[in-house]
């Protein structure tokens, strides 16, 4: 388990940074245009960032809910 | 009668505060607060659901400090400043987490330093098949290697002794200064453990551990918490506590949609102070620090627990098991009457009693020896021409067998019955009333006999020791039964039973008893706990759910119990019952207050950021302003938790009640005060903040 | 006025009074002791097992239940897709009523084998009677009885009890409780004037000679079962409000016992199930301690009525809009509380037309789904909530917590904590998705508060299996027929799931004998606790939304904005 956490650390995390980083490029443009938020587009790509950090926060949790004895 | 068990020295209860080492808590808090900071590493807080979502929180709202427009132009007064006191507090309600629990760390640290002190590598000689010594570095022995050691020495691993008699000083595990018998044979003073030093004579010794294996090590190993993990308990509260900020997380992260179409918009910092508010930061911040201090507490009693579960496990228990001897009474029952039969005249049992009691190195025999001598019996024989019998769980008897072929016994009235008739002798009619009439006064009576004729009875006496009743009347209110083990006949053990006040009883029981009246309790499905030093009670020790070991009992009984008494003192199974209950009821006020707080957070921080909808009534608490309001809810929720630290590391003090007093108790102090306190302490941060102007 | 305090105190009466009876009734059917209709019904149900392949009916484990629960009603709900999907080809259609587009049949399907039965179309005019009776009137009766047969394998796991055959309760919960009482209850309805028939449309000349077409249908019984079975999709669109489902004050009286008289005795049968009335009872007392108050709240409410409407009449009236005279302001609110709170959705008032404080309480109830609860899995709730109090609060006697005698330990908190996530889940991340998405705006008719409580509402009445509408919403679109078909998913099926396992779970569990040093949960503190638990776990996530809705609604008005 602690192998596991930490390999994701050094390796996968990097990877899962960046792949969220290109994601909140590709879909701010789209949330601009669906919803009717008057944001430019930097902040649009913040709350989009943002939101997939919610996003991400929320799926850990299932984890720990699911999973407790990981952590 | 079981003289194993007579071996044991009764001792005063400890009180808890009494440590049995010094141990140093010089720069504790110094420590603890470098190590608030260096626990600040993400990857030490992904393992706290609750606080890693504050980092992230404390993450956001710094960039909002930087840029408040990053996500949406602000509209908040100040923006640059409130987002960056919010930033402030969120930190150190992260800090106050990490520093709760680095005390807690720190208090066992301090105990496992001053147990390695003990620790050194040292020069051990090693005895070779051959017979040959060669000097080998402590480092390289091996299990099944035999040493030998001197006076002086310290003893450098685990092991029995094979050879020789000598005193050890325990006092570096146990506190005790008192110097122990130690030599080949007997069960309990055969053990030794590495670390502990020789003050006279020689032994040799076979080692039972491996380097880094022996018992020192793993006691360092489990003070540390280096193998400490989440008890059953924790985990599940984990799962609750994840639930509920999940929970929150959703509730807050909708509401910035749900915010702006009610036209009342929330700026993300607020979002966040308001999500910290909400999720259970209290209980999440200083749940490990529970945790930790609980078996900290337990090792200041002295006991050595293998896990947080089994601490845990002490709340739940429902039976203890525990042997008369030691326990209940007295360790040792001292001859109080002779009483002879048959005719004999009461000089004749002296004498035979004494004889019988020549190799009887028990305070009973010895006892024995002593009120013989004192009716005018003298040592006639010659100890080098006969031979002890040893006292035995089977035989029940011990005696002597002199020179001329006659043998002289004392034990059990049924045991020596059996032996008389095995020789074909007659049993005197009038021994079975002597026998009760002994049983009945709570003593406990010995059959003498030479060959097959039965001299009279020895009537021992029990003394209960004092206050037990009363302990055992706050056990029973705790809805825990008491069970006595002991090796007396029915009438003994049920006056004594009596006296004492526990519930139930098992007289002449064997050592293999033990195991299946935990058996029975277990099917019942109780939760058993019970002290045992023997290798005999090992089996029974791995049964129980709590099994405690005395430090002076054998390795097999160490390494099956879950939890050793370093001062060999059963009576303290009691005590560590209720460090395991407090630990729970701890645990659970902290839980309960965390989150009942909950409520007035959320009146004082939704009736503030809506005011805008028109709800501003519902400031029930009238706070200054907006801003006013969500600071002196966060900094609550983070004053809080170094507010309660002292709590979680002491525990909340325990009363023996009924389950139900102690709810209406708890409920009262956590529950209601955990909703009272709140509003006002918010209402006076606010006041407070507000005249120094931060908002 | 006091007559209409009365008629609120009257039907309470009614519903206690009738408690033990049912539930004693219901505890005997399940504990598989002789009823009075052994006789008529126990050939019927050996047939109808015997058909379904079960010749003796074996104990399930957790996992079997739920694959039973899933299947069944997986092929129940393609049977009534295929049904309603292919109406205008079918037989019974008197009115030769047309199709439906596929998203509406979806959600309609998953509306009624949720046992929600939120309707976004008007029963008289887009169903047939074929559709009406043999899809949805089937699963009326079988989506109530899956509800009641998990509610008793709940208590049964509970108690250390083997969980039971689904087959074998979905049967008895239709053919002794469900069947015989509609049968009953269909019968005074129809003496009071409801109708029962299979003639189409009636065409009536009107006294100025005008053509009027009067709707009418085998309605009585589809009444009954709606409110027996907490279904409450109606007949009509405008539900029991019309003459024709909810006539007089005799209809009102039967449909509103009806209504509450399932749930209610539930909490009497898991008594009898724990061999514990007090506990029973103390229960119930947590349940009222929620109903009366919002009862209560919403009447008094309604009878201030609306204070700007009174500014300009000049005197207090109560707030009549969206109401039917004959039923008036009290038996409305009544109804609005007592169809929310036992998830049966039915409604004899416009919801949209409550005052701030009934829209409130409506969506207390709806978010909590323990006043009483759904049929079945509300009584089962309510002992979740007590598993988490006792779980939250126990550690404080000093031992890890029990209930009924049996461990709360990690895997119990996951499946009670599972329910507890569903629900704000299921209503807020759609209702936010939906507000942010600004073609969806354009359906809600009163912008702002309360068109927030609309969508909200929506939501709510999907995950909670209740069904009612906040009638100014317009829902008929694929959005919200897909979206709300999710959450109706979500809540019913999950949460049935989490409570089989538990049950499941916990019956495998040794049991802890009762000592001084056990929780007793029987008592008036610690049922004082549970209530405070329930308030702060299920009310405390949904308080923004409130806030926001209901109650900057009410704020507005009084201010006069």
């Amino acid at each position: 388990m602690q192998e596991t956490l930490s390999r994701f650390w050094q390796k996968r995390l990097p990877k899962a940074l960046l792949l969220s980083l290109l994601m909140a490029v590709t879909i701010a443009p789209t949330v601009q245009a669906a919803t009717g938020i008057s944001l430019d587009r930097g902040q649009t790509f913040a709350i989009v960032l943002l939101g997939m950090t919610t996003l991400a926060l929320s799926i850990y949790l299932f984890v720990v809910i699911f999973q407790p004895e990981r952590f | 009668m079981n003289s194993q068990l007579t071996n044991l020295q009764s001792k005063p209860p400890r009180s808890p505060d009494r440590k049995g080492r010094q141990v140093s808590t010089k720069g504790l808090y110094q420590r603890a607060v470098k190590q608030a900071f260096l626990k600040l590493d993400p990857r030490v807080q992904l393992r706290n659901p609750v606080m890693f979502l504050v980092w992230i929180g404390t993450i956001v709202t710094a960039l909002v400090t930087i840029n408040p427009n990053l996500f949406g132009n602000a509209t908040d007064k100040n923006p640059m400043v409130f987002n960056g006191l919010i930033t402030l507090i969120l930190l150190f309600t992260l800090l106050f987490a990490n520093f709760a629990e680095a005390v807690a760390e720190g208090r066992g640290k301090a105990q496992a330093d001053s147990l390695r002190a003990t620790k050194s590598d040292s020069i051990a000689r090693k005895l070779s098949p051959d017979g040959s010594i060669q000097d080998v570095s402590s480092t390289e022995l091996r299990k099944g290697d035999l040493i030998k050691v001197i006076a002086g020495d310290v003893i450098p691993a685990d092991g029995e002794v094979t050879q020789g008699l000598a005193s050890v000083d325990e006092s570096a595990i146990t506190g005790e200064s008192a110097p122990v018998l130690k030599q080949p044979g007997t069960d309990i003073a055969s053990s030794v453990t590495g670390g502990t030093r020789i003050l006279s004579d020689e032994l040799v010794i076979r080692v039972t551990a491996d380097p880094g294996k022996g018992f020192i090590d793993r006691m360092i190993a489990l003070v540390e918490g280096a193998e400490r993990s989440k008890t059953p308990n924790e985990i599940a509260l984990t799962v609750l506590l994840a639930v509920l900020t999940q929970v929150f997380l959703i509730v807050i992260a909708t509401m910035l949609p749900i915010a702006q179409y009610a036209k009342a918009p929330v700026s993300i910092a607020v979002l966040i102070a308001l999500l910290v508010a909400l999720i259970p930061t209290t209980i999440g911040g200083l749940l490990s620090a529970i945790g930790i201090a609980g078996m900290d507490r337990v090792a200041q009693f002295n006991v050595i627990a293998t896990s947080g579960r089994a601490v845990e496990a002490c709340g739940d228990i429902s039976t203890l098991i525990l042997d008369k001897t030691g326990t209940i009474t007295l360790g040792n029952r001292l001859a109080e009457e002779f009483i002879p039969v048959n005719g004999h005249s009461l000089k004749e049992l002296a004498q035979v009693a004494l004889n019988a009691s020549i190799f009887d190195e028990t305070p009973e025999g010895k006892s024995i020896v002593i009120l013989a001598e004192k009716l005018g019996a003298s040592l006639t024989v010659d100890r080098s021409t006969a031979t002890g019998i040893e006292f035995s769980a089977r035989t029940r008897m011990s005696g002597t067998d002199l020179p001329n072929n006659i043998e002289v016994r004392k034990g059990a009235v049924d045991a020596v019955k059996g032996f008389v008739r095995s020789r074909s002798g007659q049993i005197p009619d009038e021994l079975d009333a002597k026998y009760e009439s002994v049983s009945r006064l709570g003593g406990t009576p010995l059959a003498v006999c030479q060959d097959n004729d039965i001299y009279g009875v020895i009537y021992l006496k029990d003394i209960i020791k004092p206050g037990i009743k009363e302990r055992f009347g706050q056990l029973r209110r705790m809805g825990i039964r008491t069970v006595m083990l002991t090796g007396d006949n029915r009438i003994t053990a049920s006056v004594i039973a009596a006296e004492a006040g526990v519930d139930d009883f098992v007289a002449e029981a064997t050592p293999e008893d033990k195991i299946e009246v935990i058996r029975a309790e277990q099917a019942k499905g109780k939760l058993v706990a019970m002290t045992g030093d023997g290798t005999n009670d090992a089996p029974a020790l791995a049964q129980a759910n709590v099994g405690v070991a005395m430090n002076s009992g054998t390795q097999a009984a160490k390494e099956a119990a879950n939890m050793v008494d370093l001062d060999s003192d059963p009576t303290k199974l009691i005590d560590i019952v209720t460090i395991g209950k407090q630990l729970l009821i701890t645990r659970g006020a902290l839980t309960t207050f965390s989150i009942a707080n909950d409520i007035a957070k959320y009146f004082a921080i939704i009736p503030a950021i809506f005011a805008g909808a028109g709800i501003g009534q519902l400031n029930v608490m009238g706070l200054a302003s907006m801003q006013s309001a969500v600071l002196s809810a966060l900094i609550y929720n983070a004053l809080i938790i170094p507010a309660l630290i002292p709590l979680a590391l002491k525990g909340v003090k325990f009363r023996p009640l009924t389950a139900n007093q102690l709810l209406s108790r708890n409920i009262l102090v956590y529950g209601l005060g955990g909703i009272i306190a709140p509003f006002i302490a918010i209402k006076i941060i606010d006041i407070a903040v507000t005249a120094v102007g931060l908002a | 006025m006091l007559q209409g305090w009365i008629q609120i105190a009257l039907i309470l009466v009614t519903v206690i009074i009738l408690t033990p009876l049912l539930g004693k009734y219901i505890a005997r059917v399940f504990l598989h002791e002789t009823t009075f209709l052994d006789p008529i019904f126990g050939p019927i149900d050996r047939a109808i097992m015997r058909t379904i392949g079960i010749h003796e009916a074996e104990g399930m484990s957790g996992w079997q239940y739920v694959q039973a629960v899933l299947i069944s009603n997986i092929v129940m709900g393609i049977a009534v897709f295929s049904i309603l999907f292919l109406q205008p080809i079918l037989p019974f259609n008197p009115n030769q009523v047309g199709g439906l587009t596929w998203d509406l049949v979806l959600h309609t399907t998953i509306s009624f084998l949720t046992n929600t039965d939120q309707q976004h179309y008007s029963g008289e005019t887009t169903l047939s009677y074929g559709s009406q009776v043999f899809a949805l009137g089937f699963l009326m009766f079988t989506s109530a009885a899956t509800g009641l047969a998990v509610g008793i394998a709940f208590i049964r796991g509970l108690t250390g009890r083997s969980l039971g055959n689904f087959y074998q309760d979905l049967t008895q919960s239709i053919t002794r409780i469900l069947l015989p009482i509609s049968f009953v209850g269909t019968l005074l309805l129809i003496a009071s004037g409801i109708p029962e028939t299979w003639a189409g449309t009636a065409q009536v000349t009107t006294l100025e000679g005008a053509t009027q077409a009067i709707a009418r249908g085998p309605v009585a019984h589809f009444e009954m079962i709606k409110q027996l079975g907490e279904n409450g999709g109606g007949f009509f669109g405008i539900n029991s409000a019309h003459p024709f489902e909810n006539s007089n004050g005799l209809t009102n009286f039967i449909e509103t016992v009806a209504m509450v008289a399932i749930p209610s005795s539930l909490i009497y049968t898991y008594g009898i199930f724990m061999g514990n009335l007090r506990q029973a009872w103390l229960v119930y007392g947590i349940v009222l301690a929620f109903f009366i108050p919002l009862v209560v709240m919403t009447a008094w409410g309604e009878f201030q009525g609306n204070g700007q409407v009174n500014t300009l009449l000049g005197s207090m009236a109560p707030n009549l809009e969206g109401k039917e005279i004959r039923f008036g302001w009290s038996l409305s609110s009544l109804w609005a509380i007592a169809t929310t709170a036992t998830m049966c959705g039915a409604v004899n008032a416009m919801h949209d037309s409550l005052m701030p404080i009934g829209g409130f309480s409506t969506l207390l109830n709806m978010f909590l789904q323990i006043v009483w609860g759904g049929q079945g899995t509300g009584t089962a709730y309510l002992f979740i909530f007590l598993i988490l109090a006792v779980f939250l609060t126990g550690l404080m006697v000093g031992r890890t917590p029990e209930f009924l005698g049996r461990k709360i330990e990690k895997a119990e908190v996951v499946l009670a904590s599972v329910i507890l996530l569903i629900h704000p889940i299921a209503i807020l991340i759609p209702t936010a998705i939906t507000l942010l998405l600004p073609e969806n705006l354009t359906g809600i008719s009163n912008p702002g508060f309360h068109g927030l409580s609309q969508v909200v509402y929506e939501y709510t009445s999907a995950a909670a299996n209740n069904g009612s509408g906040f009638q100014g919403l317009g829902n008929g679109t694929i959005w919200w027929n897909l979206t709300t078909s999710v959450a109706m998913l979500l809540g019913r099926y999950v949460p049935i799931v989490a409570l089989i396992l538990l049950a499941d779970g916990m019956q495998r569990k040794q049991p802890v004998p009762m000592t001084d040093g056990t929780l007793r949960t029987d008592t008036g503190l610690f049922t004082g606790v549970t209530g405070v638990v329930i308030l702060i776990l299920g009310v405390l996530t949904f308080l923004p939304v409130l806030a926001l809705g209901p109650i900057a609604e009410a704020f507005q008005l009084s201010s006069g904005l």
